[in-house]
Parts: structure tokens; sequence; C-alpha cells
């Protein structure tokens, strides 16, 4: 049996090694646009701030698809699938057979359309060469507006104001990422910024527009907007919603973090089901049995899309599973991580389906976290520097282990034990 | 060093937990975890986590596995090898035991 894995990001390479370590001993062949596949949550961190090079965020060693029996066509791109000869082209024409063929290819960063998002100042951040390009623009006092201060906007923030940036931090939502990490601590989070001396702004953005000196962004406020940090927080009353809370600003670089767009081409132009994402059913199977799909640019009928590194590997592991005729990994709670401000954040499961929120420790302590319980059920856990919290909560939610909450709010009782009943 | 240096009380380990042993103490490049599995059994694996540079003796000792506090991957505890992304090369496991409800370490001698 031949296998093209198509994309290398987190979901294609595990996908490749979960068939190797599987047992698959047919052909594969892994084909991924960029210099070699690598990871892309330290393109917002570590690499974004120059202290890693892209060689230290591959996936794997480069010695390892050698190992592996894998064949890996770098700074490729797969052009058409064709399912039904069983083969999958190249950018440049070469065919490639195939029995089949794992999606893998993720997404692109969105650009809305913003009167001038086109831009050379502005940015977005899914690539290496994104993150280079970047990083070439943020240079010390570089005036520089992060749109959107979601979980990539706020990262972009945090390394840009370590990198002696001069940061905007603009969202039209008063507490981003409300939903994912609960009110009080998702409001932590934000204020960090102004903390750390960036201006936040309860805005939108309605235009951009080149000036001799720069960048100029025009923002659109709801019925109130606040420029807090800087020196002196101030506050700007605005006449009513879709007033501009303050005319304008000129920057040096503008940074877009307002989400994904799935990269659906390839499975669009092979006929296959794509709603918001390639469809797919529990073994990642689209709609031609064929081709499976995998990752950010995936997703069941049943559930929202998952934008996770951790999802994307289950992905992968599921996907092998399939074609394998093994049993698939049990689905676990989702998880993801990301840094900010130097604090270490982790979330498990799903906090917005929580109807009692309990808090772990102080908000002021080094450590803390927050238990989304319902029904007495643990059903999300969210943590600042403590992932042994989320860890035990993860296995609570899988197990669905009966909470105590008086326990679970005291930070001196081990969860462990209360892990075990 | 037949002997082996002690570095624990096995009661200072709780079960499912580490401790990070100096590498002043244990003289090796790196500080060494001791990690307590959830039978009881102790192991030692190099501290620092091969992906970045969490120290395993934070991590989740499990069924014959330390999970990275920072980004999850798994180590087995008997030979260091690592189970799976982001963590891409195996850790260095050192020889442990334990006598009298003391620990002892053998650095850099195998399991
Ligand atoms: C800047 C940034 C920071 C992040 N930080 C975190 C974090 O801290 N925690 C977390 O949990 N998640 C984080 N994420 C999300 C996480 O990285 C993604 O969920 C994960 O990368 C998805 O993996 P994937 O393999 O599905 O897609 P991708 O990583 O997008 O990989 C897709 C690959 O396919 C290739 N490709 C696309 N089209 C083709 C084609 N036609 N032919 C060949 N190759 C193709 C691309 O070049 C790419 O290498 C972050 C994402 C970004 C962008
Ligand atoms: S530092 Fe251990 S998995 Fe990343």
């Amino acid at each position: 049996m031949r296998i093209v894995v198509a994309g290398g990001g987190v979901a294609g390479v595990s996908t490749v090694a979960a068939l190797r370590a599987g047992g698959f001993d047919g052909d594969l062949t892994l084909v991924d646009a960029g210099e070699f596949p690598y990871d892309r949550p330290p393109l917002s961190k570590e690499y974004l701030a120059g202290s890693r090079e892209l060689k230290q965020i591959a996936l794997q060693p480069p010695h390892w698809y050698d190992e592996q029996g894998v064949r890996l066509i770098n700074e490729c791109t797969v052009a058409a699938l064709h399912p039904a000869d069983g083969t999958v082209e190249l950018a440049g024409g070469l065919l490639l057979r195939a029995d089949r063929v794992v999606l893998a290819t993720g997404g692109g960063a969105a650009r809305p359309p913003i009167p001038g998002v086109g831009g050379d100042r502005v940015h977005v951040l899914r690539t290496a060469e994104d993150a280079d390009r970047l990083r070439a623009a943020l240079t010390p006092g570089a005036r520089v507006l992060v749109v959107g201060a979601g979980l990539i906007g706020a990262e972009v923030a945090s390394t840009a104001v370590d990198l002696g940036c001069d940061v905007v931090l603009a969202d039209p939502v008063a507490t981003p990422l409300a939903a994912a990490l609960g009110e009080d601590l998702a409001a932590w989070l934000h204020r960090l910024h102004a903390r750390r001396g960036i201006t936040t702004v309860r805005a939108g953005v309605a235009s951009f527009a080149e000036t001799t000196d720069g960048i100029e962004a025009s923002f659109v406020g709801g019925a109130e907007a606040s420029f807090a940090g800087g020196v002196e927080p101030r506050t700007f009353d605005v006449a009513g919603p879709g007033v501009a809370a303050e005319p304008s600003r000129v920057f040096d670089a503008v940074v877009l973090g307002v989400g994904m767009t799935p990269q659906t081409a390839l499975a669009e132009s092979a006929g296959l089901d794509v709603d918001r994402g390639v469809l797919v059913d529990a073994g990642q199977i689209t709609s031609n049995p064929a081709v499976l799909a995998v990752g950010d640019g995936a997703r069941t009928r049943q559930g929202p899309r998952v934008e996770h590194w951790e999802a994307a590997r289950h992905d992968g592991a599921r996907a092998a599973a399939t074609i394998l005729g093994t049993r698939a990994p049990a689905p676990t709670a989702p998880w993801f991580w990301t840094d900010r401000h130097g604090r270490h954040v982790e979330v498990a499961g799903h906090m917005e389906t929580a109807d009692e929120v309990i808090v772990r420790g102080s908000f002021d302590d080094p450590s803390f976290s927050v238990f989304g319980l319902r029904d007495g059920l643990v059903v999300a856990a969210a943590a600042v520097d403590d992932s042994t919290a989320v860890r035990a909560a993860r296995r609570m939610i899988d197990r669905r282990v009966p909470a105590d909450p008086a326990r679970l709010s005291d930070p001196s009782a081990s969860l462990r034990t209360l892990l075990r009943g | 060093m037949t002997q082996g240096i002690r570095v624990a009380a096995l009661d200072d380990i709780p079960e499912g937990e580490g401790v990070a042993i100096d590498k002043a103490i244990t003289g090796t490049a790196d500080d060494i975890a001791l990690l307590r599995d959830t039978d009881g059994s102790v192991w030692a694996l190099d501290d620092t986590c091969t992906h970045e540079d969490a120290s395993l003796a934070d991590g989740w000792v499990e069924d014959g596995y330390v999970e990275c506090p920072l980004h999850s991957s798994k180590f087995c505890l008997k030979n260091g090898e690592v189970q799976g992304l982001p963590a891409t090369r195996s850790t260095c496991p050192h020889r442990v035991e334990v006598r009298d409800g003391e620990v002892y370490l053998f650095p850099n001698q195998a399991p």
C-alpha cells in the first residue's frame, strides 16, 4: 500500500510517525511546502523573539525520515488529488501513486477584508517566513499595532514588548478568551498587557492607510473604548456605537491575529465535502474513503473545528489507526497551552459548559488554577504556571471522577489524591 | 562508586511525583530527576526535557512514564525513550537502588 501525506505540520508528521510505529511497512511519502517540517507554537514565542532557530523547532531531526523510511519531499506543494486514478499531483506536474491520501494542510492566517490590509506593513503569522518578516519589523521603539487579543495576538504583543516595541493591542471584545478561560481569569490575563506597558484598546480596525510616516489605522469602538497602559491609563468616551474611539494612529507595523482559514482548496477541487474545514468522520475519513484529513484543516460533522496543537497530533494518531485497522487511542479532554508575559497558561476541557467555577489559590499567587464544574463533575480547568493542576483535571474529566469543591479550592490538598477518589 | 550516592529518603518522594537532584551532587552534566511511579518504584532520568528546558521532576509520573510539565511529551522511566512529540530525543536513564527506605543513585550507570 502507498500512502501520501500532504502537509508536514504536527498533524502530518504525527500521522506518519503513528503509521510506522503501528507497523505500516508500505510506501510512505510526506510532502511539505516548507524548508522542512517544523513546529508552529514557537513562531509567536521563542522563534519570533530570536532565541530559537528554525532547526531547533524541527518536528523531527533530519535523519528521522531516512530511519523511518519516509520519503520527505520538501519545498513542494500538492497541487491536486485524483482519488479516482489513485494519484496525487505535485506542483510541477509530477504524479505520485497513492492508495490513500492524508490531507494535513492546516490553514492560513485569516486576513479580514479591511481596506488597506494588503499593505507591506501589515503582517500575519503562520509560517517561519511570516515570523522572519515580522521579526525584522519588531525593532526597539517600533510602533506596533496587534489586531486581535486572542491566543496568537496576545503572544505576539508580549514578544513585541519584550523586544522593546511600543505596542497597542486592539480587540473589540471586552474580555478576549472569556469563553475558553472563564471571565475572571481571562480578565486577569488581559490586564497583564497593560501592566507590561501595552496600550489595550477595545476597538476594531475600520481601515488602514499608508502615510509618509507609517501605516495609519482607524479604529471603530463599541459604546466605550479605553486606552489603558503606557504611562497613564486613559479612557475615551465615545459618542455611540460605531464611532471611532480615537480617530486614528500611525504605526510602523501591524500584526493581524484574528484567526485562521482552513486550507480546503485541494479537498474542494477533488469534490470532497467541505464546510468550514474538510469534513471527516470519527476515524478522520472524508467523504471519499481513499482520502483522510487531519489537523487544523479538518472538522468532524458534529463538532467545531479545533485549532490546537494537541488536537492535530491526536488526529494524526487516529488517522493512522484507521488506515491500519487498529484501535484509535481513547479520546481525551481537549488541551492547549499559551505563554504570555512570562506566564505559562494551560487549559483543558470546555470552560464554557461549566455551571460553577472554583478558584484554587489566588490570582495574586505565583501559580493558581480555576476549575469549571458542571453537575458536580469537573468539565474544565485553566491554570497559570501550574501544569500539574491541568494534568490532574484532565484525568478527572476523562475518568468522570466526582469533584469535591472544598478540596479542589484548597491549594494545600493534593489533586493527585483527589484523583484517586 | 559502587555504593551509589544517597540522594533522598524514599518517603521524600510522593508516588506520582519527582524531585530534582542537583548536578553538583551527582556530578552529571544535567540535574537528575528522581521519579516515583504510581506502583511505588523509583527511577532516575536526566532532569531537563529534551524539547525545551522544563524540569521532568515537575512532571506527572504514571504507569511507567513521566509526562513533561510544559508540552506533555512522555518519557519511559526505564530507558528514557521519548514517546511522542514535541520532544524528539530520548533522555538519559540512571541506575537507582532503594535500600532500607533510602534512595541511592548511580549516575551514568545503566539501570
Ligand atoms: C504562531 C502560532 C502559535 C501557536 N501556538 C500554539 C500554542 O501555544 N499552543 C497550542 O496548543 N497551539 C498553538 N498553535 C496552534 C497549532 O500550531 C496548530 O493547531 C497546529 O500547527 C496545527 O497543525 P496542522 O498540522 O494541522 O497544520 P499546520 O501546522 O498549519 O501544518 C500544515 C502544513 O501543511 C503545509 N501545506 C499546506 N498546503 C500544502 C500543500 N498543498 N502541499 C504541501 N504542503 C502543504 C504547510 O506548509 C504546513 O507545513 C499556534 C499556531 C500558530 C500559527
Ligand atoms: S519542554 Fe518538555 S515537552 Fe516541551
